[in-house]
């Protein structure tokens, strides 16, 4: 007899999605709404923390793993849906009715990813994967004014279609030469090393990384990145670059861990190159974007990379503790930051009706009229250029550092020529931000928004400074992975 | 020996089918080879040992494909435009080949119903113990899909809108 208990944060998650429902059903509310989710993924973030200190990590049912490692990950997925909720609720406020859904999609969203961090096996890998991806589709498409959103959509759709069929026939290939779905029967020896059975586990494994690589929006994959976060609405681009792509790899890991996919040259060549490329390829085609969002969407994909280094560090078994506890550190520090420049695009976009605000020009002379706004921003750009005093510095020497014990020297040298062009357009940004101009029209800061800011700035900064704690708890959740 | 050639045969017949439905110009052409295409996986389906999933093939994705098709028949009607527009795409050619896969794949299905050692190869997995793996070890993926159609439903519901506000004049 299995015990549930262990999944008391999703059950709650999942009643909260049904209360939501009910309430949008009978009565429409946007404070409403956004009030349940808040409450919700508050209970929700409650229960994982309970459930971390009470119980023993256990197999719920074959399909999914409640550990450390997972719970962690739920709990900062919660966090980050918790402020994605918070940002738009000004964000929804003046784009008139039926904006209830927005936060019940949210709430199935990250759901679908909280699946995702804990699963253990390819039928709720694939359902997770869906569950998010189906709910993505709705939330990038759900202005109805204006067609941009549409057309995000509409390329989300079929480019995540494909890579999900990637993943399908990847893990087919494995079932066929291993007869299970599940990880920990992989990570038993079920899959054959030798022969032609080591073809199909080849084959399989490289689909299944094409796949999750669109999801990650790694280099060769990358190209529906900047327009999908172009034309979905800010918050929702936020959620895309954060507990999307978060939850992905956190699987990425787990099945790469269970089938040990670092054994395979040809497969450990493939990510050198991706890391490689994404690192380059991001951060120049970042340069000269005028929009902010296509520019974060190009930093995504080399903070990717950098990620995919620690993730190539794991191959090394001396390094192996120190490169998980690089990636999950790396991983927390790049879900504030991204979540926190995402948040300023969100509330300067509040009163713009058809399209998002995000064209460099319309933060010329920020710092004059919104001081804190733009210093919230300045600090979220600077922690992603790695600067010291933010938690990106830190995830960044992290990455070099496992990087170093590892010894990949090739991608150590792209990690840092790919930081310095990044310095380049993370400055840019703010020096636009600095000049002397008053083209704008009224910014207002609402009160929800602005001060989710500021609670994320001062995470940020903590994070920076003080990282102990953080890293001590890392590395002890690292202890039990390696 | 005979059983693998009735698998080739019918793996051909859904290649070729899913290739012609990819390559169709016209929708419509298009969703009837998908149709064949999928009664064909449904052969393999069977022949592999699988009649439960076999119907399930038929039933949900034939089933759904063919309810699609008539709502697109009934949303492009108008009048008499509509009818010859219907005559230009049922003309009676347009039936032969997807008739002919069908037709091919009705007398393997005969076949195989007569010989009455109808699984090629491992067991036989019937309804009964898919539903015990169901609500078995596998009772938590039920529950993620059931959430994963309610996004479905509300996400429908609301892309649904934007055609309403159109629809109504409203600003799109």
């Amino acid at each position: 007899m299995t015990t549930f208990l262990p999944l008391l944060p999703l059950m709650i998650l999942t009643g909260a999605i049904l209360v939501l429902m009910m309430a949008i059903a009978f009565m429409r509310n946007l404070a409403l709404s956004c009030g349940i989710s808040v409450i919700g993924l508050l209970l929700t973030l409650i229960s994982i923390i309970w459930v971390n200190l009470n119980l023993e990590p256990s197999y719920v049912t074959p399909l999914l793993r409640v550990d450390d490692f997972g719970l962690l990950f739920s709990g900062i997925m919660a966090v980050t849906a918790l402020f994605i909720c918070l940002l738009a609720y000004s964000y929804h406020q003046n784009r008139g009715e039926h904006q209830d859904e927005f936060f019940l999609l949210l709430l199935l969203a990250t759901l679908g990813a909280m699946v995702l961090t804990i699963s253990v096996h390819f039928a709720s890998f694939v359902l997770g994967l869906e569950l998010l991806g189906i709910s993505i589709y709705a939330l990038i498409s759900y202005p109805t004014k204006g067609v941009f959103s549409l057309e995000a959509a509409l390329k989300y759709l079929i480019l995540s279609g494909i890579s999900s069929a990637f993943i399908l026939f990847g893990a087919g290939l494995l079932y066929a030469v291993s007869g299970t779905l599940s990880f920990a029967d992989f990570a038993a020896g079920g899959i054959p090393n030798t022969g032609t059975g080591q073809v199909f586990v080849l084959a399989g494994s490289a689909m299944m990384l094409a796949g999750i690589g669109f999801k990650l929006s790694l280099v060769p994959f990358h190209m529906w990145t900047p327009d999908v976060y172009e034309g979905a609405p800010a918050p929702v681009a936020g959620f895309l670059a954060t507990i999307s792509k978060g939850s992905v790899f956190v699987a990425l890991m787990r099945f790469f861990l269970a089938v040990d996919g670092y054994q395979y040259d040809s497969i450990m060549t493939g990510l050198y190159w991706i890391a490689g490329l994404s690192m380059l390829l991001g951060n120049i085609l970042a340069l000269l974007q005028s929009s902010i969002k296509r520019l974060l969407a190009y930093s995504s994909i080399a903070q990717f990379g950098y990620l995919m280094v620690a993730f190539i560090a794991i191959s090394e078994l001396a390094g192996k503790h120190l490169a998980i506890e690089a990636a999950v550190f790396f991983l927390i520090a790049y879900f504030i930051t991204t979540i926190g420049a995402f948040g300023v695009v969100t509330i300067m976009s509040d009163k713009s009706e058809d399209h998002d605000l995000d064209s460099l020009d319309a933060y010329e002379g920020l710092f004059w009229q919104r001081p804190l706004l733009a210093a919230f921003m300045s600090i979220m750009l600077l922690s992603l250029a790695g600067i010291p005093l933010t938690a990106g510095f830190i995830g960044k020497f992290y990455i070099l550092a496992s990087g170093v014990e590892s010894q990949l020297w090739p991608l150590l040298v792209i990690v840092v020529i790919g930081s310095g062009i990044g310095l380049f357009y993370y400055l840019r940004v703010i020096y636009a931000m600095t000049k002397k101009a008053a083209a704008n029209t009224d910014i207002e800061v609402s009160a929800a928004g602005g001060w989710t800011m500021a609670v994320v700035t001062l995470v940020l900064l903590v994070l920076g400074v003080y990282p102990g704690p953080v890293i001590e708890w890392v590395s002890n959740m690292a202890l039990q992975l390696v | 020996m005979i059983q693998l050639g009735l698998f080739y045969m019918a793996a051909t017949i859904t290649v070729v089918a899913s290739l012609l439905a990819v390559t169709r110009y016209n929708a419509s052409h298009a969703l009837i080879y998908l149709i064949v295409s999928l009664l064909g996986s449904a052969i393999i389906f069977y022949v592999l040992g699988a009649p439960f999933a076999a119907v399930l093939e038929v039933l949900i994705y034939a089933g759904a494909i063919m309810v699609l098709f008539v709502f697109v028949i009934m949303m492009l009607n108008l009048g008499a435009a509509g009818v010859d527009n219907e005559h230009q795409w049922l003309q009676p050619r347009m039936w032969i080949i997807p008739s002919l896969l069908c037709l091919l794949l009705l007398a393997e299905i005969l076949f195989l119903l007569n010989t009455s050692s109808h699984a090629l190869s491992g067991t036989v997995v019937g309804p009964k113990v898919v539903g015990i793996e169901l609500f078995g070890p596998y009772v938590l993926a039920v529950e993620i899909a059931s959430m994963l159609l309610l996004a479905g439903l509300v996400g429908a519901y609301h892309l649904g809108r934007r055609y309403l506000l159109d629809m109504r004049g409203e600003s799109l």
